[in-house]
């Protein structure tokens, strides 16, 4: 294989995971089908991007990322419902005043999730840097714990995840049925990368995760504690997770306690495909695996997770490091 | 008759010598002892069948610890070859229509053979790159299986699984007559089977870790970049490891199926399963594969007492549905125990007792 094949074989597999399908599905089932996917890549992108950073950044394979995504989701579940019991926000006509309530309750989600994140760094991970092997069991201690935290505090069975009015149902756009949710967890979405990937770029905060991701050593070097930033980057890529949790919560309308370790898989296969510790890398590989996932489980219901196995498998062949490999 | 040798075939020959003098040796004849006298001892079927569990659940942890303990790769997935294991038996035994011993025996082999053909593609293609990926790809993949085997439902009877009847003597109206008060049923039949098989795995292991490979194992964890320096290719060394213990795994999820005759998604390749083999070889204690046995006995036999643990805080605390919660939660407990045992015995029982035990012998007194 030529080099210059190789470099552009990732992108022509991501142009052909989008195109490809169009050929098959009639196109106002493609169009609705391609919002579904891209809205569940989003959301994907939101778990998996504080993944691969952490990872990138603190070189953890944070197992516990599950769990805290499950406790951003009960949290927003219990904040949306207290908020909606005091102004009745979630019921109201007004867009408005949904998106309002929407918003805080992720908001008040990623705070208490980021702090959640900023004592597990602290107690659980911090005396075990180093070490992949006690790290990883550090997480999954710490992923049994936090899991059956949420069994205690909030009960072990599948609860109903509230909706905004204004959230349910669908547009009709050109006769195209296009449901309202995924356009929003789009938007949200892409708000969210926009705004990392500025201050990973632009600031010089984000300037010194960028280099920690490729040599922490040398930032301390630098006069850097990069054990507060260690803290920083975990907190932040928690608040992430929260914020993916309560809109996957949204999106599938219930909670389970266990609802991490299925998306947590998940978040491993994009953050591999996208290459860990990039963020571009991330919301390429979500939307990849997003809008695979749909198409074909539209074609071949039984076969969904096997599509993205192999693109797992197919990019790990061509690309070991992931499509981004640096720190992006 | 130690000159002319190097170093390592040196100390090979002193540990060789002094290989029946170790405190493990006759730990483990007496603990041979005990499990071929448990139908005996206990007469009970629920004790009978915690401890053939406590076999099956050592020999898997013994061969995950391969992984873990001698090579220092971490894998995730394990429990997926044990599943491919149980699945084998089952769907040979419930699904083509025939049971005999021929199609047990090749449910076995091509259980084996998968486990080895997808160890050896999985390791191949993820050490290569990085020794994390191999986590997170077995942990992958072991999703996926799962995943299939609770969809395939005209194969793998989804989530309810299968139940199916055994072979000739393993059935379980065959009765060979008793023998000193116990009806030697095809179940007792199976429980000496299984623990003969578990034993034979067992000592392959030991082989297996003791050998030259073995050796070129444990330079591979001890230091990977000085293994290399020397002229391995360590993934190669990393791959083959992680196919031995796979299928080894495979034989034991086999096993676990012709005890328990049933096989579901949830029993054989699930996460909280995985969860418990990783618990069982912290508390055991990694790199030691007796530690296996010990850790397998501690939770098996924890889980059997807590439904009782339950029942006594129910009954002393009954105003606090909140202190019953936090006393159903078991799982929490284990949790916090991991977390703890990594942090204050990372060598768990078996490495802390190996410890106290050289630390005696090496003293000067």
């Amino acid at each position: 294989m030529t080099p210059s094949l190789k470099r552009w074989l990732p992108t022509c597999i991501g142009v052909a995971v989008f195109l490809l399908p169009i050929l098959l599905i009639s196109p106002k089932t493609y169009v609705t089908l391609t919002i579904s996917g891209l809205a569940m890549g989003m959301l994907l992108f939101l778990v998996s991007s504080g993944f691969s950073l952490i990872f990138g950044f603190l070189s953890v394979l944070n197992l516990a990322h599950g769990a805290l995504f499950a406790w951003g989701a009960y949290i927003g579940f219990t904040a949306f419902n207290w908020i909606n019991k005091w102004t009745g926000w979630g019921v109201s006509d007004s867009f408005v005043l949904n998106i309002a309530i929407f918003l805080l309750a992720l908001i008040a989600a990623a705070f208490f999730v980021a702090l959640l994140g900023i004592i597990t760094e602290r107690i659980v991970i911090r005396p075990v840097y180093g070490s992949h092997l006690f790290q990883i069991f550090i997480t999954v201690g710490a992923m049994i714990v936090l899991e059956e935290m949420i069994r205690v505090v909030w009960g072990p069975d599948d609860e109903v995840m509230p909706v905004p009015l204004n959230f349910i149902g669908s547009l009709d756009l050109f006769d195209v049925v296009v449901a309202k949710y995924p356009l929003i967890a789009i938007a949200l979405g892409l708000i969210i990368y926009i705004v990392i990937y500025l201050i990973l770029k632009k600031t010089k905060l984000g300037m010194i995760v960028r280099a920690g991701v490729e040599n922490p050593e040398m930032v301390q070097v630098m006069g850097h504690n990069i054990y507060r930033y260690f803290t920083g980057v975990f907190a932040v890529g928690s608040a992430l997770a929260a914020i993916g949790g309560g809109m996957w919560a949204t999106f599938v309308k219930s909670i389970n306690p266990g609802m991490g370790g299925e998306v947590i898989v998940f978040a491993l296969i994009v953050a591999i495909i996208g290459g860990l510790g990039s963020m571009t890398g991330s919301v390429v590989g979500a939307l990849m695996v997003g809008l695979s996932y749909n198409y074909v489980a539209y074609l071949i219901p039984k076969a969904a997770l096997g599509i993205t196995m192999i693109l797992l498998v197919v990019i790990l062949l061509i690309r070991p490091t992931g499509l981004f490999p640096e720190g992006t | 008759m130690t000159e002319g040798l190097n170093p390592v075939q040196q100390f090979r020959l002193k540990e060789r010598e002094g290989r029946f003098k170790t405190p493990f040796f006759f730990l483990g004849i007496l603990l041979l002892a005990f499990f071929i006298a448990t139908p005996f001892l206990f007469r009970s079927f629920e004790i009978t069948d915690v401890v053939l569990k406590i076999i099956i659940f050592a020999a898997l942890v013994a061969s995950y610890d391969i992984i873990l303990g001698y090579t220092g790769i971490v894998s995730l997935g394990h429990v997926l070859y044990f599943g491919i294991g149980c699945y084998f038996v089952g769907i040979f035994m419930a699904k083509l229509g025939w049971v005999s011993y021929g199609h047990l025996a090749l449910a076995f082999f091509i259980a084996v053979m998968i486990s080895g053909i997808l160890s050896v593609l999985i390791g191949f293609f993820s050490l290569r790159i990085r020794a994390i990926f191999f986590a997170m790809i077995t942990l992958a993949f072991m999703e996926f299986a799962f995943i299939l085997a609770s969809q395939l439902r005209f194969i793998t009877g989804g989530d309810d699984g299968i139940s199916f009847k055994l072979p000739g003597i393993l059935s379980l109206d065959y009765s060979l007559g008793r023998f000193l008060g116990i009806d030697f049923t095809g179940r007792m039949i199976g429980y000496y089977l299984i623990l003969l098989i578990c034993l034979i795995l067992f000592l392959l292991m030991l082989r297996f870790v003791n050998s030259p490979l073995g050796r070129v194992l444990q330079s591979i964890r001890d230091n990977e970049q000085r293994s290399i320096a020397i002229g391995y290719k360590t993934y190669i060394y990393q791959v083959i490891a992680s196919t031995f213990a796979s299928c080894v795994a495979a034989i034991t999820g086999g096993c676990f199926a012709i005890w328990v005759r049933y096989v579901s998604p949830d029993s054989s390749l699930s996460v909280p399963i995985m969860l418990d083999v990783l618990l069982m070889v912290i508390v055991g204690g990694m790199g030691t594969l007796y530690g296996g046995i010990f850790g397998a006995s501690f939770l098996m036999v924890t889980r059997a007492f807590l439904p009782k643990i339950q029942g006594l805080v129910a009954s002393l605390l009954p105003g606090f549905p909140f202190a019953i919660r936090l006393s159903e939660r078991w799982l929490l407990y284990f949790g916090l125990l991991f977390i703890l045992i990594v942090y204050f015995f990372p060598k768990g029982i078996v490495g802390t007792a190996q410890d106290i035990f050289s630390r005696r012998r090496n003293s000067p007194h």
